[in-house]
């Protein structure tokens, strides 16, 4: 009955377009993580839009994760264990709604993207399994 | 005596919040999601409710990349709504039931659930949405609060067996808190989304249905359905439907449907919505 942790996260990275939050991204991830949480106080946000390289250095961040916060390059930044619950706080503090946000990691525009979700979302089929390929 | 009355499952998307908050909630895009709400709402004002058991995941906002509880339980007496970048949600604070509370955090660590207690946190939309989707807008929320917080975004998060098996246990420790009092255990997030990278904006109507079918029968088998299962079919982010599995391991082997609601889409989500009460 109890899943081997090693084949529980082998299954995990079998989703195509998918990034899942595991301990190792977490790990990488930690300092984007913890840096986006700063931005739930005001006073942090009027900081951050002020001079947003400034307060980036301020932080135990690598150039790359850097330069990936910057650019609001979301697929980069979960590469580099970013979570897309703690960017949340980018895309507010951005004026961005959380499906417009969404929507830069598709290969859609964001028109495009809320016109698919008003036709019912993306099917699973054919984006359950890498390996799989259903 | 304490007893579960009933048990209530919905969505939690934040853009409901905002729906309610602006006014929206009756135009063309809110209102085929929240006309499936009007029947929940009477209902309440009908069951009077002292207790909600409220089943969520924080969005990083109580807990950070720091802390990470698996199951955690708010003790406290109120808790403010949270600031997730665009200022708090204008609700009324949550009022807590501190002593069920701690009767239920006592007797789940009793019962072999290490809980981790919390005694001051703010609430993020996880909480705050359903209560609006529940009560609407209001002065004061005519319910105590006991949150109960699920980790649902680092992983391995709790097994479905794991959170079902955590709502038999707090059906227990209601059942022997001497107070005379009706609590409802409400399930929230989900259901198909997923919210990041390049297959963003899944969703699984058939899917959902199943699984809302699953609630209403007498068979356990949800309990079982593995994360690999919900993140296939439902997207990354439909893995919070085993908070639901909270609620209806609460209710007992047999219950029966009041009332059930399915909409698709609001934002990049599909919104479900269950009121079972137990009926053994």
């Amino acid at each position: 009955m109890k899943q081997d942790i090693h084949e529980y996260l082998a299954e995990l990275e079998d989703i195509p377009g998918t990034r899942i939050y595991t301990a190792s991204r977490a790990r990488k991830g930690y300092w984007i993580n913890q840096f986006a949480m700063s931005l739930m106080k005001d006073d942090n946000r009027k900081r951050f839009k002020a001079d947003e390289r400034v307060y980036l250095d301020a932080w135990k961040l690598s150039e790359e994760a850097k330069q990936a916060l910057l650019a609001r390059d979301y697929n980069r930044l979960l590469d580099l264990g970013g979570n897309v619950y703690f960017l949340s706080k980018l895309f507010s503090t951005d004026g961005l709604s959380f499906a417009e946000a969404v929507s830069t990691m598709t290969d859609m525009t964001f028109p495009e993207y809320r016109d698919m979700m008003l036709k019912g979302g993306r099917s699973p089929v054919g984006n359950r399994s890498i390996k799989g390929g259903y | 005596m304490a007893r579960i009355t009933a048990g209530v499952a919905s969505s939690h998307v934040p853009l409901l919040g905002v729906a309610v908050d602006q006014g929206k909630d009756r135009d063309d895009y809110f209102g085929p999601i929240f006309v499936g709400y009007d029947w929940t709402r009477e209902w309440e004002k009908q069951q009077k409710p002292d207790v909600v058991i409220l089943v969520y995941n924080d969005h990083a906002s109580a807990f950070d990349a720091n802390i990470i509880p698996t199951f955690a339980i708010g003790c406290g007496e109120s808790y403010k709504s949270a600031d997730e970048g665009w200022g708090p949600r204008p609700v009324p604070d949550v009022e807590g039931h501190a002593d069920l509370a701690w009767h239920i955090a006592q007797s789940l660590i009793l019962d072999d659930f290490d809980m981790t207690i919390i005694n001051e946190m703010d609430v993020d939309h996880g909480l705050t949405v359903p209560l609006s989707m529940m009560f609407g807008q209001s002065e004061k929320w005519p319910v105590k609060v006991v949150p109960l917080a699920v980790n649902v975004v680092t992983y391995p998060v709790p097994s479905g067996n794991r959170c079902w098996a955590l709502g038999e246990a707090i059906a227990r420790a209601v059942a022997s808190f001497p107070e005379d009092l009706n609590v409802q255990i409400w399930g929230t997030g989900g259901m198909s989304h997923q919210l990041q990278g390049p297959r963003a904006g899944l969703l699984n109507r058939e899917w959902d249905n199943k699984f809302l079918d699953m609630l209403e029968s007498d068979d356990d088998a949800a309990r079982y359905i593995p994360h690999i299962e919900y993140l296939r079919e439902t997207g990354s982010e439909g893995i919070e439907m085993v908070m639901w599995l909270v609620m209806r391991g609460a209710l007992g082997r047999r219950v029966k449907t009041l009332h059930r609601h399915y909409h698709i889409p609001c934002s990049n989500t599909a919104i479900g919505h269950i009121v079972l009460e137990p009926a053994e």
